[in-house]
């Protein structure tokens, strides 16, 4: 499971009030390097929920030491969005972004969005606690029949 | 002198011949794949209509002629350098090249085309085309195509196409001389020329393609059509030599009495335009071969289904992770989810995906379930079972499949995005009346694919035209059927209406009968069999 598709999970059980976002307990982790698509990377950056994401990230930050080596280091990402993102609206931004540091930026966002794969663990309803598993890299969101 | 004015040399002409499969979706998948490139027949070209010897042509024919301003082509397209060579299959899956691409690169991404020939002549008549030809240089666009082959440096050669009609090598070489007055300077050569010419020789082909007999009282008819060009690409036909087999089932490491064959899922994903960097879902996923064309074209991959033990595979080596393995694609995410509660398990805040491909379970090889059970009384399950439980799925009819797929494509979908999916249709199909419907979606293309005399497959693609207001979902959800859910039932359980057909013909119960004896004596021979390795 990549983090932008924790992005989008939520939790469904019946009653829940906010079942988003979902916590990660990771148990086990893979990295997997891809190639960047920046137009992509661009594009998904209008549709996420950055904060999910940031807290996303940080849960996952301790199991990513142990399961990918001490050389690994997941990328950090600024409390806020650049603004050029979060409205997306690119194009009419009088901000001037340091070239660099928006490169920089969106590759950090690549690798965190799409080559970080939580294979086993579980997502935790912040509501309720209910206990989603994640069992080679596939969430499991299939409801009991007294919860639907 | 016959000559088909129609197709000016002041234009630039390519011919394309397509296979004779899959009738209805050439079209289609021409026009999609020509969107990608931003291309409309009938704004940016236009299509010729073929010459004919014969006033009316009932049957089909293979061929499509799309003629461009010169001074378009020349712009949008690379047209010096056709040295493209489509050199291994995933050159169908190559990016879009949206700076001038050739034109070989734009149309080799339809699975449904042959060949594609730069138009130097064509006609109703072998005579008439060789006269056509001979003007080529009297149009702006054809004097400057003629130049560009003039090099001594360019060797080529002539390959004759005669459907259906043999010719001796005497006769081949006449043909071939009547266009000798090209003068092109180059050395003809047999084994990779610069450019290859194609004469191709047309005639009337019956609806299973093969062509109808060419000879009366010991006369050969003549042709439908005759056409006379250079071959684009640099090689004749883009679907020989097994070229497309990579693909094929029988080569990945993961399948299922659900995979879909690949040809109708390369097709399927082209209708669906998807490209490079496009956002796929599939929400009935199964063994992913669907998904695994989205992947090829580029496509960043989700997929879902209800059924854990599919998403799972049969073994590490085998499942839909490892059939991306094989081609070395990135790998899909897999949720385990069921699509009637999608609204509940996903936020939804803005659209997300380019485009939706899948083919929903219909019952015939694999029955849809959703969350529930048919039980009137819902158990609470003690809290030291939850972990291991196993949640009960009940039936999930047709017409609910269909509309959940409609309902969460209108509002997942970016606008403009395309849902392609396939239905099963039985002969009584009325395309207006009984296909599901969704305020926000639009019709784009119905393709029909014949699989027995009763039963075909139709593949729809709509397009979202409208944005969701998620208030009024019921309001959406209860106008999906024209005529009522009813509507669903003709695609429901093909498999026991297929049945009662059958039973109603002439001769059932005997073969029926015929039938039973078979199974019955081959128990007995694997029971002697197994009788004798004891």
């Amino acid at each position: 499971m990549r983090l932008l598709t924790h992005n989008y999970l939520q939790s469904n059980v019946k009653g829940t009030e906010k079942g988003y976002p979902l916590t990660i307990e990771p148990t086990k982790i893979e990295y997997e390097e891809s190639p960047i698509d920046m137009e992509f990377v661009e594009n998904i950056l209008t549709k996420i929920d950055y904060s999910a994401l940031l807290s996303a990230r940080n849960q996952i930050e301790d199991r990513c030491h142990s399961d990918l080596g001490s050389d690994f280091i997941v990328p950090s990402l600024p409390e806020v969005m650049p603004k050029r993102y979060s409205d997306g609206n690119s194009k009419d931004d009088k901000i001037e972004e340091d070239e660099t540091n928006q490169e920089a930026f969106l590759k950090s966002i690549h690798t965190i969005l799409f080559d970080i794969h939580v294979l086993e663990g579980h997502l935790v309803c912040p509501d309720t606690g209910r206990r989603f598993n994640i069992k080679m890299g596939i969430p499991n969101m299939i409801l009991h029949e007294d919860e639907i | 002198m016959e000559h088909h004015s129609e197709i000016s040399h002041n234009r630039y002409n390519v011919l394309i011949e397509f296979a004779h499969i899959h009738l209805e979706f050439q079209r289609p998948e021409l026009e999609s794949v020509l969107s990608l490139h931003d291309i409309a027949i009938g704004r940016d070209c236009i299509e010729v209509p073929l010459p004919s010897s014969i006033p009316t042509v009932e049957n089909y024919r293979p061929f499509l002629i799309l003629s461009f301003d010169y001074h378009y082509a020349k712009e949008k397209f690379n047209l010096d350098d056709d040295g493209y060579v489509i050199q291994s299959d995933m050159s169908r899956f190559s990016k879009i090249d949206r700076t001038k691409p050739t034109i070989a690169s734009v149309l080799s991404r339809c699975t449904l085309i042959r060949s594609a020939i730069e138009l130097w002549g064509a006609g109703p008549s072998f005579d008439s085309c060789v006269e056509h030809a001979r003007q080529l240089s009297s149009g702006c666009a054809g004097r400057i195509t003629l130049e560009n082959c003039m090099k001594l440096s360019s060797s080529w050669k002539i390959t004759i196409h005669t459907l259906g009609t043999k010719f001796n090598r005497e006769e081949q070489n006449d043909m071939r001389m009547k266009f000798a007055f090209f003068n092109l300077p180059g050395k003809v050569q047999m084994v990779n020329p610069t450019n290859e010419f194609l004469l191709i020789r047309e005639v009337e082909l019956d609806p299973k393609g093969t062509p109808l007999s060419q000879e009366r009282d010991n006369f050969l008819s003549p042709p439908l059509a005759v056409y006379y060009g250079r071959v684009l690409g640099g090689i004749r036909d883009w679907r020989g030599n097994g070229r497309l087999d990579q693909f094929s089932l029988k080569k990945r490491s993961y399948l299922g009495p659900t995979s879909m064959d690949a040809e109708l899922s390369l097709i399927m994903t082209n209708l669906g335009l998807v490209r490079n960097g496009s956002f796929c879902f599939d929400p009935f996923v199964g063994t992913g071969s669907i998904l695994l064309t989205c992947g090829l074209r580029g496509g960043y991959c989700v997929g879902t289904d209800i059924d854990i033990r599919v998403l799972r595979g049969r073994s590490d080596e085998e499942n839909v992770l490892s059939n991306f393995k094989q081609f070395r694609l990135n790998r899909p995410d897999l949720i385990r989810s069921d699509n009637a509660l999608y609204h509940r398990h996903y936020r939804m805040n803005k659209p997300i995906y380019d485009v939706i491909v899948t083919d929903p379970p219909y019952g015939i090889r694999a029955g849809a379930r959703k969350s529930g059970t048919k039980e009137e009384k819902i158990r609470a399950i003690p809290e030291d079972r939850r972990h291991d439980h196993i949640a009960q799925t009940k039936v999930y009819p047709v017409s609910d499949v269909m509309g959940d797929l409609l309902d969460v494509s209108a509002r997942t979908l970016v606008m403009g995005g395309r849902l392609v999916y396939i239905i099963p249709s039985m002969r009584d199909f009325d395309v207006e009346k009984d296909l599901p419907n969704h305020e926000c979606l639009e019709i784009a293309h119905v393709c029909y694919q014949p699989l027995q005399t009763e039963l075909g497959r139709r593949v729809v693609v709509m397009k979202k035209v409208k944005e969701y207001d998620p208030s009024l979902r019921e309001s959406y959800l209860s106008s999906v059927w024209i005529n009522g859910p009813e509507s669903a039932e003709k695609c429901a359980n093909i498999r026991e209406r297929l049945l009662e057909a059958a039973k109603l013909k002439p001769g059932y119960e005997e073969k029926a009968a015929y039938r039973k004896k078979r199974r019955q004596i081959t128990r007995e021979e694997k029971k002697k069999q197994r009788a004798k390795h004891v």
